[in-house]
C-alpha cells in the first residue's frame, strides 16, 4: 500500500507504471504460485504470467464472472479456489514455499502461511447465486482500513468528528468498511447495526445522546428514519455530513434528505456516496460537492479498473460509458482477475485529475447503474421486454409527491405460463391528485422503463413501510419479484 | 491492566492489596474529581473517602441501580452523569525532558485516555438497555479482557471459528470480534440467528468445516436438535463456547450430550460470562470451575440481593461490580441483579492453578425470581430452576412460561413443543408430573407449534430467547 497523501497527488503516468509494477510482481508471486482457479487458468490457456508486463496485457486474460465464484450445491467450496492460499493442499501442486526459505526451516513457513491465513469473511448478497464468501487476511485487514481512511480523508472527516452507522449489521462489505474505517481513522463511532438490530427509537435516542457529526446510511432506511425523527420532534441539530452506501443517491431523494435535516435542526448537510463491492473488498468515495457529481476516487494501488463493452467485452475509451470489470492487486485472501461486475458506469473511467479536489487517482463516474442494487432481477423480462428495473429507483426516490413505493412482478391468476404483471404500490407525501400522480408516474415508468404498469396501487405510509420490511429487513424490499417459478 | 502471566499466577493476598491500590486511586483520582454523579454523591452525603481503605469498607459506599444508568425522556443524556470528565487543561500530563525524564514518574491524567471513542448498550433484557461508553482506554481492556478470555479458554490461531453472537452494540459481540482477529483465527462474524437465520449458519459451519461454534446456549441447543432437519451435520463440531445468556451446568450437559450424537465424542463445552456494565467477559477453564475474573480491572463482590450485606467466600448471592481501571462510563457498586449459586471464591482453580478471583456455580437471573400468590398465601418460584429443568430435558425442543392470574390466585403456564418425533401429550403428562413435584405452584400446560413458540419468545428476533412472561397485570 501506497501513502495516500503521495498516491493522490501523483501524475496519472507514474500510477500507471506503479501499477504494472504491481500487477507484475502480484501474477508471479502470488496468483500464479498460489490461487489455485488462476493457476490452473494460466496453465490451461497457456498464458505465461511473467508475459502480463503491466495493466494493459490484462486484456489476454479471460473475464472472470459471478457464476465463476459462486458456490453451488454441487460445489459449495468453489470459492475456495480463489483464495491465494499457500497452504498444503495447494504448495503441494503448485510449488513448496518452504524453497523461499533458506534459514528459517519449519517455523518460517508455517508463519509465511499464516500470513495469509484468512481471519474474516464477507459474503455477496446473492438472491438467485448462493452467498460467495470473500476472505480477508491479517494483511487485508490493512487493506481494508486504509480504504477505509481515505474514503474519510476524502470526505472530508476527522478524529474531532463522531461517526454513526447505521448501516445494518451482517458479515457485508458496507457495515464493515464503515468500521474499519473508524479503526485507521480513529474516529468516534458507534456502530449501532441498523435498525433491525437496535430499533429505529432506540437509534433516535441514540443520535440525541451522542450528538454525532456524521451518519453512515442506505438511502431507503435513512429517509425513513429522518421522516419519523421529524414526526417526534428530534433535535439532530449535530449533522454536518451523511454518506450512503447500497444503491445510487439520486439528486430528488438528497433534496427530500436535506429538507428533513433543516426540519431536524441541521443546516447545510452534505450528502455524499459510495461506491463498493464485495469482490473488491473495499468501498470508494464520491467527491463531495454539493452541486455536481466528480466521480469516485479510486485506490490504484488496490485495483486495477477497466471499462468494457457489455456486449462485445471490448475496452471502451476514456469516459466512455461501459461495464466496469474489476482486478485485484497487492490481495491476499480471496482475490479476482477481470472480474465482470454487471455495473455499467455511465460516464466511463476518468484518468484526469479530479476537478473539485485536485487528486489524481483514477475516477470512476458517478452515474453507475448497479447491478448489485436489484441483484439478478436487473434486467429482466416482463411482458417478453427486457426491463431495467434499476430505473425505479432514480424515478421513485427522487419525486416529490412519493414518500415510499414498492414495485411487485407477478404473473396474471398466479400461473407460470400466463402473462407477466407489474404492479407499483405508493405511498403519498401528503394530499396530492391521484389521478395527476397516476398519470405522471405511468408516463414516466414507460419512458424509464419501457414497460406500461398493471396498475398503482395508493397505500398508506405504514402500510408500505410494513411490506417493505423497513424495521424487521436488512435491506428494504423495493422490488417484489412474486412470479412462480 | 497488568500483565495476565503476572496477575493470573500472583497469590490472593497480593491481588487483594493491588486491588485496594486501583480502588484507592480510582475513588480518589477519578470518581471524586471527574465523575459528575459520585463526585456529588460524595459530597451531598459527606462521604469521607480517607475512611475506605479497603474493600471491607466498600460496604460504607451505596450501591448503584440498574434504572439510574437509564436515558430520560426529558434528559436522553442524563447517562452522562456516569461518565469520566475529559481532564482540564492544567491537570494534563507535562512533557518531561532532558534530566527530568529520569525523574519521578508522572501522575497526571493522560486526556486520551478519557476520550469517548465508542458507545455499547447493556442487553436491555429485563430493563431498557443503558449506554455504556468506552474510551481508547477501555478498548485496549476490552481487548486484553478477551485475549485473556482466550487463554483461559485454551484457543489458539489455528482454529476456524463460526461466532454466531447475536449483533448488538454490546461488550461481548464486540470482545469475541477483537478476541478472534488477535488472535487470528479463521472467523465467521455471523450476527447469529437475528442476522443470518439459523440455515444459513449451519451451512457456513459445513462449509468452513468449523470446529469451534460460539453460541448462546438456547439457541445452540435449538441449532443442535435441529440440524438433520436442515440437513446439515456440523461433523467437524469439536467445541462449543456459550455465553451471552446465563448457561447452566444443565446446558453445558446437553449440549455435550447433542455433540456426542453428531459423532463429536470427545467434545469441549465451555462457557464465558459476559456483564455488560463490567465491559467485558469472563470465562471458565472448565465447566463448574468458575468464571475467572480480571480482578485489576473489575472488583467483584457477593451481597445479599435483598439487605445489600456483603457474603464471605463461596456463598450465594448478588453479582456487585466496582470499575478499577476504566476510563468512559464509570461504576461504582453496581448491582448487577445477576445471583451466583456459587458466589465467589479466592483460592487458586484446582483445574488451571490461576489464582484470580472465581465466580462459581451457575448464574441466575434475579428477574426470574418471581412470588406468586397461592391458596395459602405467597409462594417463592424461582424461574431459574424451570429454565435449568428444562434444558435439561433432551425432549424439549422450544418452551416458554407464562404467570396468569386465575380469580385472586396466580398460577404458571406452560408451553412447549417437543422434539420431532415425541409424543406431545406424554411429553405434556411426564411434565406436569415432574413440575408438580418440584414446584408448589399450581401448573397448566399446553402444546404450540413451532413458530408460534419461535415467535412468542423471539428466538431470531432478541438478543437471546424470552422465556417468561409476566401476565398477571393483563
Amino acid at each position: 500500500m501506497e501513502n495516500w497523501e503521495k498516491l493522490s497527488k501523483m501524475p496519472y503516468k507514474e500510477i500507471k507504471e506503479l501499477q504494472n509494477r504491481k500487477l507484475r510482481a502480484f501474477m508471479a508471486n502470488q496468483i500464479y504460485l498460489y490461487s489455485p482457479y488462476y493457476s490452473d487458468l494460466l496453465k490451461e490457456l497457456k498464458i505465461d504470467p511473467f508475459k502480463i508486463k503491466g495493466i494493459d496485457d490484462l486484456r489476454h486474460l479471460p473475464f472472470t464472472y459471478k457464476w465463476d465464484i459462486a458456490p453451488t450445491d454441487e460445489e459449495p467450496q468453489k470459492a475456495k479456489d480463489f483464495v491465494i492460499r499457500p497452504d498444503e493442499e495447494v504448495t503441494e501442486k503448485y510449488g513448496h514455499l518452504a524453497k523461499m526459505s533458506m534459514t528459517g526451516g519449519k517455523a518460517m513457513v508455517e508463519e509465511k502461511v499464516y500470513d495469509f491465513k484468512p481471519v474474516h469473511i464477507h459474503f455477496t448478497t446473492g438472491r438467485t447465486a448462493l452467498p460467495t464468501p470473500f476472505v480477508y487476511s491479517k494483511r487485508d485487514l490493512e487493506n481494508i482500513k486504509e480504504a477505509g481512511y481515505r474514503l474519510l480523508d476524502v470526505f472530508e472527516v476527522t478524529s474531532d468528528d463522531i461517526v454513526i452507522n447505521a448501516f445494518p449489521f451482517a458479515p457485508h462489505l458496507a457495515f464493515w468498511q464503515t468500521f474499519f474505517a473508524g479503526e485507521k481513522m480513529d474516529v468516534a463511532n458507534f456502530h449501532s447495526g441498523g435498525g433491525k438490530i437496535v430499533g429505529t427509537r432506540n437509534l433516535m435516542d441514540a443520535f440525541e445522546y451522542l450528538r454525532p457529526t456524521v451518519a453512515v446510511f442506505i438511502p431507503g432506511y435513512c429517509y425513513y428514519f429522518l421522516r419519523e425523527a421529524v414526526k417526534q420532534g428530534r433535535d439532530f441539530s449535530s449533522i454536518r455530513k451523511i454518506f450512503f452506501g447500497g444503491e445510487r443517491v439520486p439528486p430528488g431523494l438528497k433534496d427530500k434528505i436535506k429538507e428533513l435535516f433543516t426540519q431536524l435542526g441541521a443546516e447545510d448537510v452534505m450528502v455524499l456516496a459510495t461506491y463498493g463491492m464485495t469482490e473488491a473488498k473495499v468501498a470508494w468515495p464520491e467527491c463531495p460537492s454539493h452541486e455536481e457529481y466528480h466521480g469516485y476516487h479510486l485506490y490504484p494501488d488496490l485495483e486495477v479498473f477497466e471499462t468494457v463493452d457489455p456486449e462485445t467485452g471490448d475496452p471502451v475509451g476514456e469516459g466512455e460509458e461501459g461495464e466496469i470489470v474489476y482486478s485485484s492487486l497487492d490481495w491476499r485472501g480471496t482475490a479476482v482477475l477481470r472480474y465482470r461486475t454487471g455495473d455499467i458506469a455511465k460516464g466511463g473511467l476518468l484518468l484526469e485529475p479530479c476537478p473539485n479536489c485536485g487528486r489524481t487517482v483514477p475516477r470512476i463516474s458517478s452515474n453507475i447503474q448497479r447491478k448489485s442494487e436489484l441483484k439478478e432481477f436487473s434486467m429482466t423480462k416482463v411482458k417478453g421486454t427486457l426491463v431495467n428495473l434499476n430505473n425505479f429507483f432514480p424515478l421513485m426516490m427522487g419525486h416529490p409527491d412519493i414518500e415510499e413505493w414498492q414495485v411487485e412482478m407477478r404473473k396474471r391468476n398466479d400461473d407460470p405460463f400466463d402473462m407477466d404483471e407489474i404492479y407499483l404500490y405508493i405511498a403519498t407525501r401528503g394530499d396530492v391528485d391521484r389521478e395527476k400522480l397516476v398519470a405522471d408516474l405511468k408516463q414516466k415508468v414507460l419512458r424509464d422503463t419501457e414497460v406500461s404498469l398493471t396498475d398503482i396501487i395508493f397505500k398508506s405510509v405504514p402500510e408500505l413501510v410494513s411490506q417493505l420490511g423497513m424495521e424487521t429487513e436488512l435491506k428494504e424490499k423495493r422490488i417484489l419479484d412474486s412470479r412462480p417459478s | 491492566m497488568e500483565a495476565w502471566s503476572k496477575i493470573s499466577r500472583m497469590p490472593a493476598p497480593a491481588i487483594k492489596k493491588l486491588q485496594e491500590e486501583l480502588l484507592t486511586k480510582m475513588l480518589k483520582e477519578e470518581m471524586a474529581v471527574r465523575h459528575p454523579y459520585y463526585r456529588n454523591l460524595f459530597k451531598e452525603n459527606n462521604i469521607n473517602l480517607d475512611e475506605i481503605k479497603g474493600i471491607e469498607d466498600l460496604g460504607r459506599l451505596p450501591f448503584t441501580e440498574k434504572e439510574e444508568l437509564l436515558p430520560r425522556e426529558d434528559d436522553r443524556r442524563y447517562p452522562k452523569k456516569y461518565v469520566l470528565e475529559v481532564p482540564k487543561e492544567g491537570e494534563q500530563k507535562k512533557k518531561k525532558k532532558g534530566f527530568a525524564l529520569f525523574g519521578k514518574k508522572d501522575t497526571g491524567p493522560e486526556t486520551s485516555d478519557y476520550k469517548f471513542h465508542t458507545l455499547y448498550f447493556t442487553a436491555g433484557r429485563t430493563a431498557k438497555p443503558a449506554p455504556i461508553e468506552y474510551t481508547h482506554y477501555d478498548l485496549k481492556n476490552l481487548k486484553e479482557a478477551g485475549i485473556r478470555a482466550f487463554d483461559i479458554l485454551d484457543l489458539d490461531r489455528d482454529e476456524t471459528m463460526i461466532n454466531a453472537f447475536t449483533y448488538a452494540p454490546n461488550a461481548f459481540f464486540w470482545q469475541m470480534f477483537y478476541s478472534t482477529i488477535e488472535l487470528g483465527s479463521t472467523t465467521l462474524q455471523t450476527g447469529g440467528g437475528k442476522v443470518l437465520g439459523l440455515e444459513k449458519i449451519l451451512k457456513a459451519m459445513d462449509n468452513m468445516e468449523a470446529p469451534v461454534f460460539v453460541c448462546a446456549p438456547g439457541y445452540t441447543v435449538f441449532a443442535l436438535q435441529t440440524l438433520e432437519h436442515f440437513g446439515f451435520s456440523a461433523e467437524n463440531l469439536e467445541r462449543v463456547i456459550l455465553g451471552i445468556d446465563y448457561t447452566p451446568m444443565e446446558a453445558v450437559e446437553k449440549v455435550s450430550r447433542l455433540m456426542e450424537a453428531i459423532g463429536a465424542k470427545d467434545n469441549k463445552v465451555q462457557r464465558i460470562y459476559f456483564i455488560s456494565e463490567a465491559k467485558s467477559g469472563w470465562a471458565e477453564c472448565k465447566p463448574d470451575f468458575g468464571y475467572h475474573t480480571n480482578p485489576d480491572h473489575i472488583l467483584v463482590e457477593i451481597v445479599d440481593p435483598a439487605t445489600g450485606a456483603v457474603l464471605g467466600e463461596g456463598e450465594k448471592g448478588e453479582v456487585v461490580i466496582t470499575h478499577l481501571d476504566t476510563r468512559g462510563t464509570v461504576l461504582l457498586r453496581f448491582k448487577t441483579g445477576d445471583i451466583a449459586t456459587g458466589g465467589l471464591v479466592t483460592e487458586p482453580c484446582p483445574n488451571c492453578k490461576r489464582t484470580v478471583p472465581r465466580i462459581m456455580g451457575d448464574i441466575e437471573r434475579k428477574a426470574y425470581y418471581f412470588e406468586l400468590q397461592g391458596s395459602d398465601g405467597t409462594v417463592q418460584f424461582n424461574g431459574n430452576l424451570l429454565r435449568k429443568q428444562m434444558l435439561a430435558r433432551d425432549d424439549v425442543l422450544l418452551w416458554y412460561a407464562e404467570i396468569k392470574k386465575d380469580g385472586d390466585l396466580d398460577f404458571l403456564n406452560l408451553v412447549v413443543k417437543g422434539l420431532s418425533g415425541t409424543d406431545e401429550q406424554a411429553l405434556l403428562n411426564s411434565l406436569e408430573q415432574e413440575l408438580k413435584e418440584e414446584f408448589s405452584v399450581p401448573v397448566t400446560l399446553e402444546s404450540a407449534t413451532l413458530d408460534a413458540i419461535a415467535n412468542k419468545i423471539g428466538l431470531e428476533k432478541y438478543i437471546t430467547e424470552q422465556v417468561f412472561f409476566d401476565n398477571r397485570a393483563q
